[in-house]
Parts: structure tokens; sequence; C-alpha cells
């Protein structure tokens, strides 16, 4: 497949790069580690005029421990050093294994963590070559008038699909955002816009530095479930990330956090999981968060594999099945994980 | 406008010219006429243009060219040494774990990655590690078991 052609820029610090890209604007793409991007340079979905690479930039691909117990993950950390790296796999092992998940190894090898979390959002009517496209025209997040898998619909369904997002979300990740002038940091959750066109807060000239996630509490447990055909390479079809604190007496709640993927046009919190604080886990309370889930998950009709309605049944099996393995793992002895 | 870069394949430097457009597998192909890795699917998928860059599995169709500068990069034409197959390419006709051979580059070097990860794999490892690695035969009890057979007599 042909590629657009666009000039390329190797910048050799975090500003540098920033700089060139709110020079640029909306003509110009940082690249990481290329495997989101290069399918939509492949299907000509983007045509840059310059291709700002971020691979390589120093001390960006670190993982560290923190004083405090957390964890910082530099941006360009790939899949792979998350899923093998030891703390994460013993303090944050959802975390780990929500990498080994994604893709295939060599697409774990490839992308970042900060790619990952700033993955387009796919459609059967977006993500296909041109000559597919021709038929029924663009949609809108092409730059038409219409949405093609919701039809009618004036704003883009496409759904978002990452799978490290709702990990690091129920996890109260943070993530620090760098431009030529200074950082800022903020909540995982506000990177997504909740549109599928747009899907991200990023304005040109900011990138993704770093993801910081606080240390685990006590009697916590945090699980990643993923819905998908095949047991590799594909998107998630549905995907639920649940963080579960007990108290000590480790039958009431003490937090307790949910986020669902590949059912809306972003990764979702779902707020009704808060109720649960101070209560002790009963099937009631069980059945209250996996009807809240299934509320709360807007599949479409935009993807391979299983049919909308099975997905948004699933998300209540597949949170219930969450809670139980949470359950469990937090109540064990020695407790976290 | 085409930018000139030293690429490091299999021990030796060369000099080319490439657009920032052309992915590694087309120069490998075309410029440096090493055919051993493929263009199965040229989207990420199959597995077939495998090659390893320092040290890790990467797919050749979905990595530019122009961002390998100053990296190792070991494609299958490389992995035998002075005319001694590598365990792997001897454990593939060992074990008859090649039938058409299209997927055969790939997943041998994905294997390599893996064993120098992890060298003693247990046959879920294997299977996850060469997920990314498709073979149209459906040939995969033979590869893994060509893989085990490596692993055991490191």
């Amino acid at each position: 497949m042909k590629l657009p052609n666009f000039d390329y820029a190797k910048p050799g610090s975090v500003s540098e790069c920033c700089d060139l890209l709110r020079e640029h604007g909306t003509a110009a793409i940082p690249v990481a580690g290329g495997t989101d991007l290069m399918m939509a340079l492949k299907n000509w979905l983007k045509t840059p005029k310059l291709l700002v690479d971020l691979g390589g930039l120093p001390g960006l691909n670190e993982i560290s421990e923190q004083k405090d117990g957390g964890l910082n993950i530099g941006a360009l950390a790939t899949l792979w050093q998350l899923a093998e790296h030891q703390t994460v796999r013993t303090k944050y092992p959802a975390l780990a294994k929500a990498a080994r998940d994604v893709g295939s190894r060599q697409l774990q090898a490839m992308g970042t963590v900060a790619g990952n979390l700033c993955q387009d959002t796919c459609c059967l009517y977006y993500n296909r070559p041109p000559m597919l496209r021709q038929a029924l025209g663009p949609c809108l997040k092409l730059g038409g008038d219409t949405c093609h898998a919701v039809k009618g619909s004036k704003s883009c369904w496409a759904t978002y699909c990452g799978d490290l997002a709702p990990v690091l979300m129920v996890l109260g990740a943070a993530v620090r955002i760098s431009t030529a002038s200074g950082d800022t940091v903020v909540p995982v959750n506000r990177l997504f816009s909740g549109d599928g066109k747009q899907p991200h807060t990023l304005q040109p000239g900011q990138v993704v530095s770093e993801i910081m996630v606080p240390a685990p509490k006590a009697n916590a447990a945090t699980v990643y479930l993923k819905m998908r055909i095949r047991k590799s390479i594909d998107y998630p079809l549905l995907g639920v990330a649940l963080n579960l604190a007990l108290l000590p007496d480790k039958k009431t709640v003490g937090d307790i956090a949910l986020a669902l993927t590949a059912v809306e046009k972003a990764p979702i919190m779902i707020a009704a999981a808060e109720e649960l604080k101070g209560n002790t886990l009963g099937n009631e309370q069980i059945d209250q968060l996996a009807e809240a889930a299934y509320k709360n998950a807007r599949p479409i009709n935009n993807t391979y594999g299983y049919t909308p309605g099975y997905r948004k049944n699933m998300a209540r099996t597949y949170v219930k099945e969450a809670l139980r393995q949470a359950m469990e793992l937090a109540t064990a002895d020695g407790g976290a994980a | 406008m085409k930018i000139p870069i030293r690429l490091k394949v299999n021990g030796e430097e060369h000099d080319v010219s490439v657009e920032p457009n052309q992915t590694l597998l087309d120069v490998l192909r075309e410029e440096l006429s090493l055919t051993g890795s493929k263009k199965g699917c040229d989207s990420g998928v199959c597995g077939a243009c495998t090659v390893i860059i320092d040290g890790k599995p990467v797919l050749g169709c979905m990595t530019l060219a122009v961002r390998c500068q100053g990296r190792e990069i070991l494609t299958i034409e490389g992995l035998s040494q002075n005319g001694r197959l590598h365990p792997l390419q001897q454990a593939a006709i060992d074990h008859n774990a090649v039938q058409c051979g299209f997927c055969t580059p790939g997943w041998i070097l994905t294997a390599k990655a893996l064993l120098e990860n992890n060298p003693r794999p247990s046959r879920e490892e294997i299977r996850h590690g060469i997920a990314g690695n498709i073979c149209r035969c459906t040939g995969y009890k033979k590869i893994e078991e060509a893989i085990m057979a490596a692993a055991e007599n490191k």
C-alpha cells in the first residue's frame, strides 16, 4: 500500500517537538510506536504534511517506581516493557495483562503506552481502504455530513477501543501533558473528548509525556477482562476494568471504580460504582453495578464480530465476573494485586 | 524528498536514500534485495514481515525505514552463521514445520526473540508468543513443536 507523501522531522527534545507540532498545526502528526498511525496512513485516512518522530526522545521510555509507592510510566515505554516489567506485574497485574492483551507481541514491541491511550477511534465505515469508502461517500469522521454506522446521526459514533485507558482510569492515574511552555497534569479521563470524530482533547503542540499511577491501596485488586473473538490480535469488543479496595474487615467496600472500553466513543467510568462504597458486596449490589454497566454501554454495529445487543448484554456478565475475581483477589491472604 | 540513512542489517551497514513514506519492509525487499521478509497483509496483522530490531520482533510493514537509522536489524537472511542453520531453522526442518513457507521467516524470528526473552517457555507461552504470526496452512502444531524442541536443545 502506498502511503501519502509527507516530510519527516526528528526533534531532539519534547519542547522542540511541541514547537514543531504547534507551528504546523493540524498538518503535522506526532508518531510514537506508529502502529495505529501507519494503518491510517496506508488507508489515506490521514494525510499529514509533516510527521514528527517522538521515537528516542531522551528519558521518555522508562518505567519507575516512586518513593510514595506509585509508578511513573514514560510516554514512550512500549507495551512489551509494561507487560514484562516486574513491578508492574506484581503491583499492577491488570495493567500488565491489558498490555499483553493488545494486538500481537510484535505490536506490543512497537506500540507505546501513550500511543495506546491516544489511539484513534475505530469504525468499519472509517477504517477501510479508499476504494471501499467510495461506495457510501465520506462519513462524518472523514468530513462528510452523515454517520454511516448510525444512519442519520449528526455525530460520529466511531468507537474507542484502547485497552490501557480503562485500567489506568480505575487505578486513578494521571497524565502529564507537555507543551513548549510547560506541563499540566490531568486525570486520564480528561484526555478523552467523547466525540468519535476528534476523540482526544489534546491540542496541536501538546503531547502526553508521562503517565502517573498512584500506589495500590491495601486489600485492593484490579481486574481487566477483554472480550474478543480470538485470544490475540483483536481489538476488544468489550473491555471491563474494575478496581476494588476493601476496608480492613475485608468485607466492606472502601473504594471501587469501574470503567468500560470499546462500547462508546470514549472509555467510560460507571458512576454507579461509587454508590457501593461502605456496603458489602451481596447479590443485590453486584446486580446493581452490572445493570449500570449494561445501561451505560452503547455498542453499535460498526465492527466485525458480535452484535451490539450481545456486547451490551455481555457487559453485565463481564462486570459480574470482574467483581467475582476482584473480591477473590482482594480477600486472599496477602491481599494486594 | 529522499533522506540518506545508514541501515545496519544483519551486521552490515548499508547507505540508502529513502522517502519518508517508505516502509522498512519495502526498503529491505526492494533496495537491499532481502526478500526473506514477506509482504502478507501489509497491515500489521499477519506477521510475515517480522524482523528483529534491537532484540525485539517488529513488523517491517508497519515501520518507516527512515526511523530505523542506527538500530540493529536482523532479517531471516542473517540468522544462519557460517553456513550453519540456527537451531530454530533446523528444528523447523526436523519437525516438518514448513508447508508453503510464507510465514516461516516471520515466526522463526518471532520465536528467536521469544526464546531470548524466555528460554524455557511453556506451550501456552509459545502460543501467545507467536499469535501474531498467521499460518494459512494452519501448521501451528508443528511450529509449536519445533519451537519447543529448539528451546529444549538450547
